[in-house]
This record gives structure tokens, C-alpha cells and sequence, in this order.
């Protein structure tokens, strides 16, 4: 069964953002990847399929039924954490997740108590005296609590410290093993290749590719930037898997896909004064894309 | 009924303070009745130098101000614009808070539909007022016995001051409305205030000019105290039509809630 299932949906705000003609399905048990960059329209579709925006055209389905007129149904079993968390001030974090809690017809407490221990979050505080990391912790404890079949999570990393980060990943694992299915948005794509099966990219309220992570990692790029101690041809460096090669003097940069050993000794050939290879930021990706799909 | 209860905390403490300041009102302007009718005769013929538009701009019946009841019809005036304020308050934060607080994703994404959370927010606001209404009611017999010089008819001053409520209901559903149609509300104070010293402002003047239509345009003058001591009722057309304006926000404020986007923040 699909759980999600978005048939060419649409939401224009009068011009600026929106999307258009989006349609992809999410598989029961997967952990579903939503990527691109700000203001692509991951929000839009997000908001759209919790039904808090309703669609200019097309439609969308969460568990076979749609997500506007079962809206109130299909939540029960939506766990949902928004990008920014802004929490009732004046409430303790434990009151807040009550609250929470006593919109499910079900006793959340042990759960509440364990997700606050596996989080290391304190219950007893005020809302208002949290920072933004534990306010976000709050925010994962609030769309966990219920134990939801499908969790939509909207960039929610932001703020948590890595150690922090490392322990809700391997929280959403624990979920995804109980048999949750998981949509994540995100713009940072080393967060959605960890952990996701699929990965949809969207830029501009358009999906642009659809791919499992395995495909995508094949395609992996490196950027590799280069300051070498004597000025070396642009030529060295032209092989097969380079791009937007740049050799200004001394330094060189390019981004690369292929075999990492190949340019690994080709590179050990020089004399290097430094040396940085990292991942490519997702725009480059998409660049990429675009070049091969047009 | 959570949701309910959740609202009832959040407004306790706006509902206590305006309670308070509602008795406060009520107490001190009735105590200074027994000095008013004590030197009644002078008093009147006080009042009899000042221009006829002032006195009916205020409000001031000489012929019934020297007794408890007019002296009561008389100081309501105010109490009802306190009342109207705090009413207004209450109905333009209802949704308006959700948005400022960026809280409203919380509430969409649970289990419920737009109409329960709407009903939820309106009853806990209506329950508020209601409390707020029993206690000044209480507060204001209390002191009415209290100064009284002579025997009065309890039932007209219930009557006079229940239509507190009925004002304030009918502010509250005005707010709602306003919170409704405009789609960010960054303050309330300056929304409420000015539309309730509008049409506390269009009251006076209607009074001053004995203008009976303007009556129609502030819900301040569709509960004359002065008609109610006479005739011990309230006037059926503006009854129904205050309720006529309640029902009518209230209802297309639903309509427009349950179609509108909710936007990130």
C-alpha cells in the first residue's frame, strides 16, 4: 500500500512560491527523502498533505484516503515535527506534551518518559527557558509520542547538537523498525542519504528526480580544491568525471565523480601545499541535474 | 473538551484581572451614590445648569439620578465599555494568539477538525465571559443593597445588568470576526480599543442629536437602561438584531477559518 500518495498537486501562492504537478508515492515501511533547497516547496507539499494549505489542483492521499476530507482521521496516526517549533510560553514542557498527549485517545505517559530519556530532556522546565535545541527536542517528543504510523518531519535537525542529532537518527531507525514509515525534508543531503531509502528532489515546486539513495550515491560527488606549490596545467586534470574544472595559478577546484583512487593517485603525483575534498553543497548536485536533464 | 480547558487556563488570568477591574468599577462608582442622594434636590439643580447635549451625551437622566436604579442606569455606561474592551480582547486573541505565537500548526496537525478547534476557542471564551458576568453580577447587587436610600426593584437592576453580557458577547463575536478577516494581527490592544471606542464615541453622538437610527449602529444603545425601568423589558428589535450580529460573525468567521490557508511562519 502507498501511504502517501500525491497525484500532480498544485498550490500557487498568487506568483512567488508554490508547487506544480507534484506526484510521487511514499511505500508502506520506507524511509522516504525529500531534498532541496530552500524555498523549493517541501514545506508547501508538507503543509499541504497535513492540511493546513489546501491545493489550487491535483490531490494527495495519506494511508488510501484523502488528506483534506479525512483530514482529522488520517492525523491520529501523523506524527509531525514542524521546521520551526514555537510552543505555548507560559507552559511546562510536561503540560505542553500532556496537552499532546490528550489528543490521542491512547496513555502516552511511559512513552513521553521514554523519548524525554533517550533526548535528555527536562520535563519540569518552562517553554519559555528552553533554548532553541531543547525546544526542538520538545518538538520530537510531542510528534513521537503517539507512536504514529507515519512520521513528516520538516528540516528537523536544525539546532540539535550532533550528539543529539546522532540520537534521534537512530530514534527515527528505532521507529522505521517498529514499522513507521518516515518522510523527511531536508536541504542538507548527507542527513537524507544517511538515513532514507528514496530520495525525491524538488527545486523550483517541481520534482526533478526520484531515486533510491543507492543510485544516487553512485553518482556521488566530491569537490576537491587544490593548492598546489608550482602552477600545473589545466590539462592534468582533464579526465572523464571532472567538472567545472577551475585552475586559476596555484589553486585548482573541480567537482568529481568516479573511481576516488584514480584521482587520489593522480593527485599524489603533485606537489600539494593543501588540500580539501568535501561533499558538494546540494545546489552543485542539482546544477548537475539539470545540466543532464535538459 | 481538552482544548476547552486548555483555552480556560489561558485566558484565567485576563478573565481574573478584568472580573477584578469589572467589581472595582461597579464598588467604587456606587459608593459615591449615598452622596449624590443625599443632597439630592442640590445636586439636581446642579445638573439643570449644565447644557442639555452633556448630560444626554453622558447619559444623565436628572429626573431618575438621585435614586439608586437611575443612578446605576447611569454609571452602567462605563462599566459596559469596560466590559465591551475585555470582551473584544478576548474575541480577536482567540486565533489571532495562534498565529502571533506560531502555535496553530500544533493544534491543525492533531486530530481534529477546524470547526472543534473554532468551537473549543469560542466556548472557553464564552464561558470566560459568563464567569466574569455571575461574579459582577453578584458584586453589583451586593452594593446596590448596600448604598440603596430607599426600596428599589431588583429585577430591573438584573435586567440592566445582564445586557453586560449581552454587549460583551456581541464585542467578542465582533473580535472574532476581525481576527478572522484580517490574516496577521501583530497586537490586539490598538484592533479593540479603537473599534470600541468607535462605537462608544458613535453612542454619545447619537445621543446628544436624539438621533434614533444611529442607535442601530452601536451595540452601546441597544439596551437603554432608562426603557427597561420603565417598562421592565428589553426592546425586541435590537435584541434580535444584537443577536442577529452574533450569529452572523460568528458563522461567517467559520466559513472563512475552515477554507483558509495556514501559512508557514
Amino acid at each position: 500500500m502507498h501511504v502517501i500518495e500525491v497525484n500532480n498537486l498544485t498550490k500557487t501562492y498568487g506568483s512567488a512560491r508554490g508547487i506544480t504537478n507534484l506526484s510521487f508515492q511514499v511505500e508502506q515501511g520506507e524511509i522516504f527523502g525529500f531534498i532541496g533547497p530552500n524555498g523549493a516547496g517541501k514545506s508547501t507539499t508538507i503543509r499541504t498533505l497535513l492540511g493546513l494549505i489546501y491545493p489550487t489542483s491535483g490531490s494527495a492521499k495519506i494511508f488510501g484516503k484523502d488528506c483534506i476530507q479525512y483530514g482529522p482521521e488520517i492525523k491520529k496516526e501523523i506524527g509531525y515535527l514542524p521546521s520551526e517549533v514555537f510552543y505555548y510560553d507560559n507552559m511546562k514542557v510536561k503540560d505542553l506534551l500532556q496537552y499532546s498527549a490528550s489528543f490521542y485517545k491512547k496513555d502516552c505517559r511511559k512513552r513521553i518518559a521514554e523519548l524525554a530519556g533517550i533526548m535528555d530532556l527536562d520535563l519540569n522546565k518552562k517553554i519559555d527557558d528552553l533554548s532553541l535545541g531543547n525546544k526542538k527536542k520538545v518538538g520530537i517528543v510531542q510528534g513521537l509520542l503517539h507512536e504514529p504510523k507515519l512520521i513528516i518531519l520538516d528540516e528537523p535537525t536544525s539546532g540539535l547538537d550532533p550528539l543529539m542529532q546522532q540520537r534521534f537518527f537512530d530514534l527515527l531507525e528505532a521507529e522505521n523498525k517498529r514499522g513507521a514509515t518516515i518522510l523527511f525534508s531536508s536541504h542538507i543531503l548527507s542527513e537524507v542519504q544517511r538515513l532514507c531509502d528514496r530520495v525525491a528532489i524538488i527545486k523550483e515546486g517541481k520534482l526533478i528526480q526520484l531515486e533510491k539513495i543507492s543510485t544516487l550515491q553512485e553518482n556521488n560527488y566530491k569537490r576537491f580544491k587544490l593548492e598546489t606549490k608550482a602552477p600545473v596545467s589545466p590539462d592534468y586534470f582533464q579526465l572523464s568525471g571532472v567538472n567545472e574544472l577551475k585552475v586559476e595559478g596555484t589553486t585548482v577546484s573541480f567537482l568529481y565523480k568516479g573511481n576516488v583512487n584514480a584521482m587520489m593517485s593522480k593527485i599524489a603525483a603533485i606537489d600539494l601545499a593543501n588540500i580539501l575534498v568535501e561533499e558538494p553543497d546540494l545546489e552543485e548536485i542539482f546544477m548537475h541535474y539539470y545540466e543532464k536533464e535538459d | 473538551m481538552n482544548m476547552v480547558l486548555h483555552e480556560l487556563k489561558a485566558y484565567r488570568k485576563s478573565t481574573i484581572l478584568w472580573t477584578c477591574t469589572l467589581v472595582a468599577v461597579v464598588v467604587l462608582l456606587l459608593s459615591m451614590f449615598p452622596t449624590f442622594a443625599r443632597d439630592a434636590d442640590q445636586f439636581k439643580s446642579l445638573l439643570k445648569t449644565m447644557p442639555e447635549a452633556v448630560l444626554k451625551a453622558v447619559g444623565v437622566q436628572i429626573e431618575t439620578i438621585t435614586t439608586i436604579l437611575g443612578f446605576y442606569a447611569y454609571v452602567f455606561m462605563y462599566i459596559s465599555l469596560c466590559g465591551a474592551i475585555q470582551a473584544m480582547n478576548l474575541g480577536t486573541s482567540i486565533l489571532s494568539k495562534e498565529m502571533r505565537e506560531k502555535t496553530a500548526d500544533f493544534l491543525l496537525t492533531k486530530p481534529v477538525t477546524r470547526t472543534q478547534i473554532v468551537t473549543s476557542k469560542l466556548l472557553a471564551a464564552f464561558i470566560s465571559l459568563l464567569i466574569t458576568n455571575v461574579i459582577y453580577l453578584a458584586a453589583a447587587t451586593i452594593m446596590a443593597m448596600v448604598v440603596k436610600n430607599g426600596d428599589f426593584e431588583m429585577s430591573k437592576l438584573m435586567m440592566i445588568s445582564v445586557t453586560l453580557f449581552f454587549i460583551q458577547l456581541i464585542f467578542m463575536a465582533l473580535g472574532f470576526f476581525v481576527s478572522v478577516l484580517v490574516l496577521k494581527i501583530k497586537s490586539v490592544l490598538p484592533i479593540s480599543l479603537g473599534t470600541v471606542f468607535a462605537f462608544f464615541i458613535i453612542g454619545m453622538l447619537g445621543a446628544t442629536t436624539g438621533d434614533g437610527a444611529i442607535r442601530y449602529f452601536t451595540p452601546f444603545k441597544y439596551f437603554d437602561p432608562a426603557y427597561i425601568m420603565q417598562h421592565a423589558s428589553y426592546e425586541g428589535p435590537f435584541l434580535w438584531l444584537g443577536l442577529g450580529i452574533v450569529v452572523a460573525a460568528i458563522a461567517i468567521s467559520y466559513v472563512v477559518y475552515r477554507k483558509r490557508d495556514i501559512h508557514a511562519v
